[in-house]
């Protein structure tokens, strides 16, 4: 079974809280809802760039940071603030804070600790599951585990106390426990052994068989992989069975086969998006409203988690309504989806009614407290036919640490898992894995989200493997590459495009890779020379996707957009402005981002689980036509493109279609009944001008007006699934059947309000597409040349190629900066990243960027990064996932030109200069 | 506590008391609500939260906040990403770092923006050689952190308005 990677909820009552229903109320000072509507009143976008372009260069109030309650009208004037005071010890009893000793340097107006919640009687949602606040008496779950959210009045006394706490022990501790024992998160086992030929069915995999798990040793609680009857589970024994059988055939000895057992750690590491975890929250007892204004990448589920939280709470802490509002975020990489701050904002307003109370991480405590990506430990087994170069089977075991929360662990195991074999066909695989508990920071979502990490592992070996055999390898990689329509490691195929082939072509005619041989011998005195290549396949989506969009065009032909998609600087406003206006002409003056309040006309229901949901269950469900399998989605999973501007695009379509083109006809003279009337598909936009072969060209602006006085449709509004197809529905509008990509449709006639439609028919994808680990993949491959001093160890990249295909790039500048900015994260993460585990790292409070170090540029080869983005297969190719697979085959491939360059082959990041200089002692 | 007069964009604030220990980043934030510059590290690191100091003799500088008193600014004359443009007209820089998809989140952008209109300034008294204009801009926006970008379309930009008007900054 999938595990959940979100909490689903009721979209319009939770817990008996009514969520977001309302704006704020108007004033002199703009509302949050006017600062966050890009390009802005009165700002005409230039002609080029982001809608958000002015907003961000002129220093526009845009980030949750950015908010005290003085800028939001109707809030208090004044903003307390709020600090977490957390743990830096997991091994022994906490036994309090020192408030007496704090107070004499500043005294906080509120308290609020583990027994204060426990009084209330708030409610932990599961998916953040552990205390929020380590009790007294108990020994704290994780390093960075809260004790206490300390509320000050002043900002003074909070800054006073924060620099305290930072470098002053003010937490007492009682005996040394040792870490708490938790149980793994989760283990699975991926096999798949493929039939005799690629057409005929495999004779195991996932996809037919389910997915399985091992059983646990009591004592310790490790997972038991040999085929022994698992209690729960499935049918373990039968796949385990096929998995060892594998794994003997590689250590079976045999000499036509080349095999290499290699063990690759990789290590912790912070987002470190630039912009601290913040909040800004008032509640007002006396109408029983809870504000809140926050910045993440999963604004539905933050809101629901803080309605689960209070939802049950005593009399004064349970609010009749939230009010939560998104603003842009400074930064995500999966670092803001899903994490428990807006929590501890929720409890900082409901503990001081009355007062709104701002909680901002500093950098040290954004160390201490946010989510990390989780460092690996794998061994990985490959067998090659020595006499065809045909990768025969592969086997791995990857461990990995979540840290102290379970977050996103679970599906991290799993993709990772899932996408170890990248790029290649591979008839014989079985892979385990095991995420497990520690007493670290927690780990969970992060660009790459475990396959950065299993796949830095896998083309690592596959350099090894071709220098081993000896063959070219970009050769070996074009010789084993999954081509279109052959089956992935769960068992099914990919359903998007497969260019393997030309991305390995366009590397190998690259002139860093030509010139290689050229640029070794020619290395400067004291100096060596490598190039590397890697090639990495990322699945983008979760299998359970969603969005929210509504279009609208006013009588003069000025188009606004609402979209659920969070603004995170992957230009998602700007993609969903060039989407839309591929189909209604005009590029919007309003892009308002981050919503998921208004969205009310749809009516929108959802029950169960959508990734673990039954076909029966699906199928009953179905039959209310409110009800969508999920309602809203985090901006992860490089979904932005792909679904976050579908509901908007087929809202756009449905404008046109039933707006536009009858007013269009009417201003050409078109009687319905023409011929040409039925010919919409061949009309196209030039210029805000709707153009059709033989009549004048109409101008959106005519266009617009004539549609609404004709009433047509003026503003859709949609709601779109993907469960690796989208969800199809049929919507009766103007007396004719309309089919497309979405279930869920509301539809505007000239100024009036919007009116939900009944969908006739809908055909949701099957339950069982939730046992494919993907079917949505993008690839991009890597070429290296790097530089390192003999003497020093120091390494410098001198010329970089990365070519890389994403269907139809909506925003093609973003496309390419978010190419730059992968590369140079992989970097940071190849070279010079790492946090250690335990007391010695970001849990102990004391991290900063003076000792964690990110690629800076000089650290990169700024006019010698060369980015290429395919073109799309055909014109409407649908844009695909990009932001994460661009940031994976730099890191092999930078350890590949360091073997090059060295002939050591490091199993270990980051690779320091100091490592290297060692191993060039 | 101590007495704080000086100019932000043009603008005279003050003499009033501050704590001795607040930080300009904190001062601008929290007191005058100028959220333009931006907190990222608190550890002069990541220089997201730049502000241009001018001298009397007309040069300037960029100066960390997050970590250096306000009192330390007392006299000054400093300049923001508020402070920039001028009645809604952008300055060259601003336009091209929006024309070359410069930022992505844009966290960071104010300490880019300082930065590269400063290196402007200099060149603009001092100015350079065709073949150093990379190395100089490169020298010159290294302590900034981007997260998003890669730092490559920052580079484009500043080149882009020194290219554009190469009487002015090129020997």
């Amino acid at each position: 079974m999938r595990p959940s990677r979100r909490e689903f909820m009721r979209w319009s009552m939770v817990s008996g809280i009514s969520l977001g229903l309302s704006r704020l109320a108007s004033a002199d000072t703009p509302s949050f809802l006017v600062r966050e509507t890009l390009p802005g009143r009165g700002v005409p976008r230039p002609a080029t760039g982001r809608v958000d372009g002015v907003a961000k260069v002129t220093g526009a109030k845009l980030y949750a940071s950015d908010f005290r309650a003085a800028d939001l009208p109707g809030w208090p004037a004044e903003t307390s603030h709020a600090l977490l005071v957390r743990a830096a010890d997991a091994t022994h009893s906490y036994e309090g804070l020192d408030l007496a000793r704090l107070g004499a340097i500043a005294k906080p107006t509120v308290v609020v600790t583990a027994e204060d919640l426990d009084r209330i009687g708030t409610r932990v949602p599961s998916f953040y599951a552990g205390d929020l606040f380590c009790p007294v008496g108990k020994t704290p779950l994780y390093l960075g585990q809260p004790v206490a959210l300390l509320i000050f009045e002043r900002f003074d006394d909070f800054d006073k106390a924060r620099l305290a706490l930072r470098d002053g022990n003010f937490l007492k501790f009682g005996a040394e426990t040792g870490p708490v024992a938790v149980p793994n998160y989760a283990a699975f086992r991926f096999t798949r052994v493929a039939g005799a030929t690629p057409d005929a069915p495999d004779i195991y995999s996932p996809i037919q068989e389910g997915w399985i798990s091992p059983g646990f040793l009591e004592s310790s609680g490790r997972p038991i992989w040999a085929p022994l009857p698992v209690a729960k589970g499935g049918e373990y024994v039968k796949g385990a069975v096929f998995g060892e059988k594998i794994r003997a055939e590689l250590g079976s000895g045999d000499p036509a086969l080349l095999t290499l057992d290699r063990d690759f750690e990789t290590q912790s590491v912070d987002p470190m998006f630039l912009e601290p975890e913040c909040g800004l929250a008032w509640y007002d007892a006396g109408e029983g409203d809870l504000s809140i204004v926050l910045g993440v990448q999963s604004p539905f589920e933050a809101a629901s988690a803080v309605a689960f939280l209070l939802g049950e709470a005593g009399d004064g802490f349970k609010p009749k309504r939230i009010d939560a509002q998104f603003a842009y975020v400074g930064g995500g990489f999966g670092g803001r989806d899903h994490t428990p701050f807006p929590l501890y904002v929720a409890l900082a307003a409901m503990f001081y009614p009355g007062h709104a109370v701002r909680l901002a991480h500093d950098r040290f405590q954004q160390f201490q407290g946010g989510i990390k990506r989780h460092a690996f430990k794998m061994r990985t087994q490959i067998g090659v036919d020595r006499a065809s170069g045909k990768i025969t089977a592969f086997a791995a075991d990857h461990v990995l640490d979540g840290g102290g929360l379970m977050n996103y662990s679970v599906s991290v195991a799993v993709v990772g898992a899932t996408g170890a074999i990248g790029i290649y066909d591979i008839p014989k695989v079985d892979v385990t894995t095991v995420a497990v508990h520690s007493r670290g920071v927690t780990a969970g979502s992060m660009r790459g989200y475990g396959t950065l990490q299993t796949m830095t592992a896998l083309e690592v070996l596959i350099d090894e493997v071709a220098t081993t055999l000896p063959i070219d390898p970009i050769a070996f990689r074009r010789l084993n590459a999954l081509k279109t329509g052959g089956r992935t490691m769960a068992g099914n195929p990919y359903s998007v495009s497969v260019r393997t082939r030309e991305i390995l072509d366009k590397l190998e005619a690259h002139a860093i890779w030509q010139n290689r041989g050229v640029e070794k011998a020619g290395a400067k005195p004291g100096y060596l020379v490598g190039t590397g290549v890697a090639c990495a396949a990322k699945d983008y989506g979760t299998g359970a996707d969603c969005a929210l969009g509504t279009v609208e065009i006013a009588p003069d032909g000025r188009i606004s957009i609402h979209g659920d998609a969070v603004e995170m600087g992957n230009g998602i406003g700007t993609a969903l402005a060039n989407r839309v206006a591929i189909h209604i002409g005009g590029i919007a003056d309003a892009v308002t981002v981050a919503q998921v309040d208004v969205f009310d006309a749809l009516e929108l229901f959802t029950s169960g689980d959508s990734y673990t949901i039954s076909q029966a269950e699906q199928d009953t469900a179905a039959k209310d036509t409110r009800w969508v399998p999920a309602i809203s989605s985090a901006t992860s999973a490089s979904i932005g493109a792909h679904v976050g501007t579908q509901a908007a695009a087929e809202a756009a379509r449905v404008v046109f279609r039933f707006g536009l083109w009858p007013a269009a006809l009417a201003l050409w003279g078109i009687a319905p009944t023409d011929p040409r009337a039925k010919q919409a598909g061949e009309a196209y936009w030039q210029d805000r001008h709707l153009i059709m072969t033989g009549l004048s060209p109409l101008p959106l602006e005519a266009i617009a007006a004539k549609a609404h006085a004709q009433k047509g449709v003026t503003g859709a509004m949609a709601h779109a699934f993907s469960r690796w197809a989208w969800a199809q529905a049929t919507f009766d509008i103007a007396g004719e059947a309309w089919t497309g990509d979405i279930d869920a449709l509301a539809i505007r006639r000239g100024g009036d309000a919007f009116t939900r439609l009944d969908r006739s028919v809908v055909a949701f994808p099957p339950a069982d597409y939730n046992r494919i680990g993907t079917a949505f993949s993008s690839l991009c491959g890597t070429l290296v040349r790097v530089e390192i001093e003999r003497a020093t160890g120091l390494l410098r990249i001198a010329s970089a190629y990365s070519v890389l295909e994403c269907g139809q790039a909506l925003v093609p500048e973003v496309v390419v900066g978010q190419a730059q900015g992968g590369f140079a994260m992989g970097v940071g993460y190849a070279l010079l990243e790492t946090l250690p585990p335990f007391e010695d790292g970001p849990g102990n409070g004391q991290w900063n960027l003076g000792q964690y170090l990110v690629a800076r540029g000089s650290d990169l080869p700024l006019h010698d990064l060369e980015i290429e983005v395919l073109p799309p297969l055909a014109a409407n190719e649908p844009p695909k996932g990009m932001a994460e697979v661009v940031m994976i085959p730099i890191v092999p491939a930078l350890l590949n030109a360091i073997f090059d360059a060295t002939g050591h082959r490091f199993q270990s990041l980051p690779v320091t200069g100091a490592m290297l200089k060692g191993a060039l002692a | 506590m101590t007495n704080l007069a000086l100019t932000i964009n043009g603008r005279a604030y003050g003499p009033m008391d501050v704590r001795d220990e607040l930080t300009m980043n904190d001062f601008l934030r929290e007191f005058l609500g100028m959220t333009g510059t931006k907190f990222g590290c608190g550890a002069a690191q990541c220089l997201s939260c730049a502000v241009i100091v001018d001298r009397p003799d007309g040069s300037s500088y960029t100066n960390p906040t997050c970590i250096v008193p306000a009192v330390n600014f007392d006299g000054k004359s400093i300049r923001t990403v508020e402070g920039h443009a001028s009645d809604g007209a952008l300055t060259p820089l601003q336009t091209a770092f929006i024309e070359h998809f410069a930022f992505q989140c844009g966290y960071c952008t104010a300490g880019f923006l300082n930065e590269g209109q400063v290196l402007l300034e200099r060149l603009a008294r001092q100015k350079v050689a065709r073949a150093d204009v990379e190395a100089t801009i490169a020298e010159a926006l290294d302590g900034h952190l981007c997260r998003c970008t890669g730092y490559v379309k920052y580079h484009e930009a500043v080149r882009a308005v020194i290219l554009a008007d190469p009487g002015r900054y090129l020997i």
